[in-house]
């Protein structure tokens, strides 16, 4: 089994400069948005996308072509690309903005070409000060060549690009909340309805929100087809993504392949296996905010439907390995200590639930546990996410509060004794 | 309208029209869904999620906050289900982890959203045994506000209230999740002249009043509803009081008028009542001093008087915080003891204590205005003083209009609050510094497109004492023939339009002035007014009643005005009198007894119907109630009448609106020259507010307000200074207004300080380098 590279071919072939406008040219780039203005009209790159059945790249899963199709009718309309890469082992973005980021510019440019958008943002990740500076400096360099700014490529359109940092928020990587926070206000998510970024976003104007790894696989598509990037990976999960491996396994990474082989296959080949060749206890496949698999999981697809059908999510393509060794409920309580810290305080569910959830895992971890925790813990858990189903029920306005639920009904689910070896027994009372 | 369309709740078919937001539909039909942020005055935000229901979707039941989902066609609501309940015990818990459950001390207990809810709604014992989260409490937020973050349940009304409703968004969110917290930015004080409101609609004690905190327990409380007198908006209230003594007073939710709001000066205007310095007994002037009397040998005095003095003058100087009902009878005995007797209408010998009071724009030609018309106008129009100061429910009704859509155009240099909202401000190029309207409407495109053929409502006043009725016919009359307009004379007082409306023709201060004989005798009543404070004519009415042989004040307190008199007969107050008022819009709305009167004070009517009585002219009037039904048959030909029994109805709570000709007769000053604006300011030195100890401080604060271009003139660069004038020295802070024309300086007439300042001589600003800043306010 081979990656396949479609997004960081350039950046692998030219390891020291592949930042640069100039090299990014010399290997063909800005190629799709010179032939985008030559030869297409906005629907056909829509419809080109829509016949990659691409994918949202940012833990949703949405149809990207779909989503364009959506946007509402208005005379300003905006494209956000969401960068604000914070879910805890998700580091993929994050090479695709430092070392490849003219690819991402020249997938805004097609992206706002099909839907007829003069305005787009670059909402990046407070703590990534390094791609942020690479990705400015890439947006000064395609200004001064006519790529970006007034009439591009001689076009007779106009496109501007405005990157922005964040402050350091996990939750504006939450859709409405980064709009909030791109407009100057508090980075809390907005109500939905009425606030569906397609037809309310930024400004209230219709809005356009994609991931960066989303929007850097629009220039191969519109390079080569729609129709040759379906062919790769399965039905439903085409094309190939980049997965960021982490965690108890001999090569962390990120590893650009086709969606479809199993995450034992994908550990074993790419992770190099567990370290001191011990066993998978349990991984998480698709970031922080989804449910655990066990070690006897290992064979699932790594597909979006797959992991769905299994109960969990593929979410950002983060894979995170945890040995046989692992305390696990210090890696929840890790995981809900992150989602307590940041709650973006706005709905009282999550405020205060995410919170109570750390300090009684707290509790438990440093073995001041009582008998009736668990139950408590579950409790809690149903006041957030209300029958602990997956997909979430919420009582929250954002999936973030369920976010911190999963890894406890991971750890409940599969691993209960090792929640009740560090509880005292019950004491049953006889009241006769 | 929207055709109502069909929903279910609880099994149960309702109606709702489209788009109404559930939890309202729900509660119209009698279903109560529990709450803490949803305020039916402030935008849904769904944050609190205890209204949370079941409702079911293509995709299966989804809960979903009541608050922000619309009613559609065939919705289907559970809001008792196992799922909600459990949702919303859940909730409660949640709330309650990280609340301090200090009710036994806390001030909303027994009024408390939260306690009651959790009563009804939440579990019944806590699971949380970890410590609670800290924070100082409570910190003063601004002079008359406290904040205890401990309380808070972070619902956001407060900061949506200062945001969306009042505009001055002082109170904010900080850190985020379980660090989040309600507070004002650093050096920023809550200063709003509507903060009151956010203690009213906090749904928990965290935001509380220095006036209220630990006075009372809300089952020890007495209420009445009644209408503030503050200013001529006449908002609907709630008094509250306890053994006697009034502690609080609410804003009622009524559509027409205050719809809940209102300013703290309306809300926090009321520890005078039980001052110290109240008069609380008849006081004779003997020598320099005064004494008590009998009320038999006080109106005996008067008799004596009137007929020693042989056929003296007689004249009142009238305030506007007398009843509709006292305004009657003070009519009656004007007219009793006018010498002339009415014969002309020039004759009329009752003087209203207002500078800014003119003919205003009534009879038939000019249509006028309701509050709520400014919801459907197209545009609004102001001339006025500044409406924020003086009508602050008024500048929230506009606000709210300018939300919603209307356009707003402002003129002059007087309302630079209001300015801020303006569509078109029209300023120095317009009007000028001596408030002549420089070019004819017509001319003013602006002016022209947004009112030609519109409705429009117009708010029209007096800037300035100075101000020529000219200016203002010119722009009224090209509106009325342009426009659908409506009029609002901005008549700010009290019940201003209750003493026009009730008095057969009324007179300014200005009148008074120049038709006082000093040749001739002269006995002068001032009933509730303080004219030789705060007022252009200070000086010469203070000459002319020492000049009087005979002063008769009804008032409430010893003050500039009543220290000159002979007799001082203290009277009754809000909550003390029964009675009617009549708005800025004529509606008539009842003011009710709560507090017995204190001392031997009584009634304005009292006074003076035992004084007609000495006199031999046979008055019966024994209560209120007589004079109101007498006056109420006036209205013979409305469907209803304002009698204490219809206003008293809840179904027509809200009064009775009316028409009655209006006699004004006051003339333009000769005068048009002066240097120094002069205006009024919400808080000030009133004899009631001086002696409420809970608000006085916030009239002391010592300002002037001029732009840059005209502080560089001066020669000013520090935000303190010196204002001279003659004798007169005034330490003042500086505040740079950039609405401001060139040359024009804008100081506050009700502060104590300018009351010797005369805006018509000139003057002189200096630096205070050696002073820190006032920190006065």
């Amino acid at each position: 089994m081979k990656e396949t590279l479609l997004l960081t071919k350039h950046m692998r072939e030219n390891p020291e400069n592949s930042h640069l406008i100039d090299v990014y040219e010399k290997n063909n780039g800005y190629s799709a948005a010179r032939k985008v203005f030559k030869e297409n009209n906005p629907g056909e790159v829509i419809e080109e996308i829509k016949t990659s059945n691409i994918r949202g790249r940012g833990g949703a899963g949405f149809p990207t072509g779909v989503k364009w199709g959506f946007l509402a009718e208005d005379e300003e309309r905006y494209l956000v690309i969401n960068a604000d890469e914070s879910e805890p082992g998700t580091f993929k973005d994050r090479i695709l903005l430092e070392r490849d980021p003219h690819q991402l510019i020249e997938g805004i440019i097609v992206t706002s070409f099909a839907s007829n958008i003069s305005k787009a943002f670059i909402y990046i990740r407070g703590e990534y000060a390094k791609p942020a500076r690479r990705v400015q400096d890439a947006v000064e360099q395609a200004y001064e060549k006519g790529y970006l700014g007034k009439n591009i490529f001689d076009s007779g359109k106009d496109l501007d690009v405005v990157v922005h940092l964040g402050a350091g928020a996990y939750i504006c990587g939450e859709e409405t909340a980064l709009l909030n926070s791109l407009e100057g206000r508090r980075g809390e998510p907005r109500l939905k309805p009425p606030y569906f970024p397609a037809v309310k976003g930024l400004y209230n104007k219709p809005t356009l929100v994609n991931n960066v790894e989303t929007i850097s696989s629009v220039p191969w598509i519109i390079n080569n087809s729609g129709k040759d990037y379906a062919k790769l990976g399965v039905e439903g999960s085409t094309g190939t993504r980049i997965f960021s491996l982490s965690g108890h396994v001999n090569n962390p990474g990120n590893f650009e392949i086709e969606m479809g082989c199993s995450f034992g296959e994908f550990i074993d080949t790419f992770g190099n296996g567990i370290k001191e060749n011990k066993t998978v206890k349990a991984f998480i496949p698709g970031g922080a905010s989804a449910p655990w698999f066990t070690g006897e999981m290992l064979d699932i697809k790594m597909t979006i439907d797959d992991v769905a059908n299994a109960g969990s999510m593929l979410g950002s393509g983060a894979v995170v390995v945890m040995d046989e060794d692992t305390n696990l409920v210090l890696a929840a309580k890790s995981i809900v200590s992150f989602f307590a810290h940041e709650s973006c305080g706005q709905c009282t569910p999550c405020r205060e639930g995410t919170t109570w959830l750390e300090m009684i895992l707290e509790r438990i971890s440093s073995g001041r546990g009582r008998a009736s925790d668990i139950d408590l813990l579950l409790d809690v858990c149903d006041n957030i996410s209300p029958g602990l189903a997956w997909p979430p029920q919420m009582t929250t306005i954002c999936p973030l509060g369920p976010s911190a639920v999963s890894p406890i009904t991971s750890l409940m689910g599969s691993f209960r004794e090792e929640v009740e070896s560090l509880l005292p027994k019950k004491v049953l009372i006889n009241n006769d | 309208m929207t055709e109502n369309i069909k929903f279910t709740v609880n099994g149960n078919e309702l109606e709702a029209k489209s788009g109404e937001l559930l939890i309202e539909a729900c509660e119209k039909s009698g279903i109560h869904i529990p709450r803490f942020c949803w305020h039916k005055r402030l935008d849904p935000v769904g944050m609190c999620r205890m209204c949370l229901v079941e409702v079911e979707t293509p995709r299966g039941k989804a809960l979903v906050p009541s608050c922000t989902t619309e009613i559609t066609e065939d919705l289907v609501v559970d809001t008792e289900s196992a799922v909600v309940t459990k949702a919303q015990e859940g909730i409660l818990e949640f709330l309650l982890i990280n609340h301090p459950l200090d009710c036994p001390v806390c001030d909303k207990a027994g009024e408390c959203p939260l306690q009651d809810q959790t009563m009804a709604y939440g579990p019944g014992e806590s699971r949380f045994v970890e410590e609670k989260r800290h924070f100082e409490k409570p910190i003063p937020i601004s002079e008359i506000i406290l904040l205890d973050r401990e309380r808070c349940i972070l619902c956001a009304r407060c900061t949506r209230f200062s945001d969306e409703i009042s505009g001055d968004p002082l109170i904010e969110f900080i850190q985020r999740g379980n660090k989040t917290e309600v507070n004002t930015f650093p050096d920023e004080p809550f200063r709003s002249y509507f903060s009151g409101n956010t203690v009213q609609i906090c749904p928990v004690g965290a935001l509380t009043s220095t006036s209220y905190r630990f006075k009372a327990r809300p089952w020890d409380l007495k209420k009445v509803s009644s209408t503030c007198n503050c200013c001529s908006v006449g908002c609907s209230i709630e008094l509250n009081t306890s053994q006697n003594k009034m502690l609080r007073i609410l804003g009622e939710d009524n559509e027409f008028t205050n719809q809940g709001w209102l300013s703290d000066k309306g809300r926090y205007n009321f520890d005078y009542l039980h001052s110290e310095n109240r008069v609380l007994n008849i006081l004779s002037k003997e020598e320099d001093s005064f004494s008590k009397i009998s009320i038999s040998d006080a109106t005996e005095m008067i008799k004596n008087k009137i007929a020693e003095l042989d056929n003296p003058n007689i004249k009142f100087i009238l305030g506007s915080s007398s009843t509709n009902e006292e305004y009657f009878v003070i009519n009656e005995i004007a007219n009793y003891l006018n010498k002339d007797k009415f014969l002309s209408k020039d004759s009329s010998n009752i003087y209203f204590g207002d500078d800014l009071l003119f003919e205003g724009y009534f009879g038939d030609q000019y249509s006028q205005a309701k509050l709520e018309d400014l919801d459907s106008s197209e545009t609004i129009v102001v001339w006025a003083e500044d409406i924020k100061d003086n009508l602050p429910i008024l500048y929230l009704r506009i606000k709210k209009a300018v939300k919603n859509g209307s356009k707003l155009i402002v003129f002059g240099h007087t309302n630079t609050a209001i300015a801020g909202l303006a569509d078109f401000y029209f300023g120095k190029d317009i009007v000028s510094n001596k408030f002549e309207l420089i070019r004819n409407p017509n001319e003013i495109e602006d002016l022209k497109n947004n009112i030609e053929g519109k409705k429009v409502t117009v708010i029209t006043g007096k800037s300035t004492v100075f101000q020529k009725k000219e200016s203002l016919d010119k722009l009224i009359n090209y509106l009325n023939e342009k426009a659908e307009l409506k009029v609002f004379n901005s008549f700010s007082k009290g019940n201003t339009f209750g003493a026009l409306q009730n008095i057969d023709e009324v007179k300014g201060l200005n009148e008074f002035c120049n038709e006082f004989d000093t040749n001739a005798k002269n006995i002068v009543f001032t009933i509730g007014v303080n004219p030789v404070n705060s007022s252009y004519f200070s000086q010469k009415i203070k000459e002319n009643l020492i000049a009087s042989d005979f002063v008769i004040s009804l008032d409430l307190f010893v003050n500039e005005t009543t220290e000159l008199a002979d007799l001082i007969l203290p009277t009754t107050s809000l909550g003390e009198k029964e009675g009617t008022v009549t708005n800025m819009e004529m509606r008539v709305m009842k003011q009710n007894k709560i507090l017995p009167a204190p001392g031997s004070t009584l009634s304005e009517w009292e006074y003076l119907v035992s004084i007609l009585n000495v006199l031999g002219e046979n008055v019966n009037y024994k209560n209120e109630i007589e004079i109101n039904n007498y006056l109420s048959e006036q209205y013979k030909n409305q469907e209803k009448v304002p009698t204490f029994d219809n206003l008293n109805k809840p179904s027509n709570l809200f009064g009775v609106l009316n028409k009655k000709d209006i006699n004004i007769n006051i003339k333009d000053l000769k005068e048009d020259n002066f240097s120094l604006l002069m205006v009024r300011r919400l808080y000030g030195d009133s004899s009631t507010q001086i002696n409420s100890p809970s608000i006085s401080m916030l009239g002391a604060h010592k300002f002037i307000e001029l732009n840059s271009t005209t502080a560089k003139k001066y020669g000013i660069n520090s935000k303190v200074g010196n204002f001279i004038q003659g004798p007169n020295s005034i330490l003042i802070n500086i505040e740079i207004n950039e609405y401001l024309p060139d040359d024009l300086v804008i100081a506050p007439i009700n502060r104590r300080g300018f009351e010797d300042i005369d805006p018509s001589l000139d003057f002189n600003i200096t630096e205070a380098k050696n002073r820190e800043e006032l920190n006065v306010n």
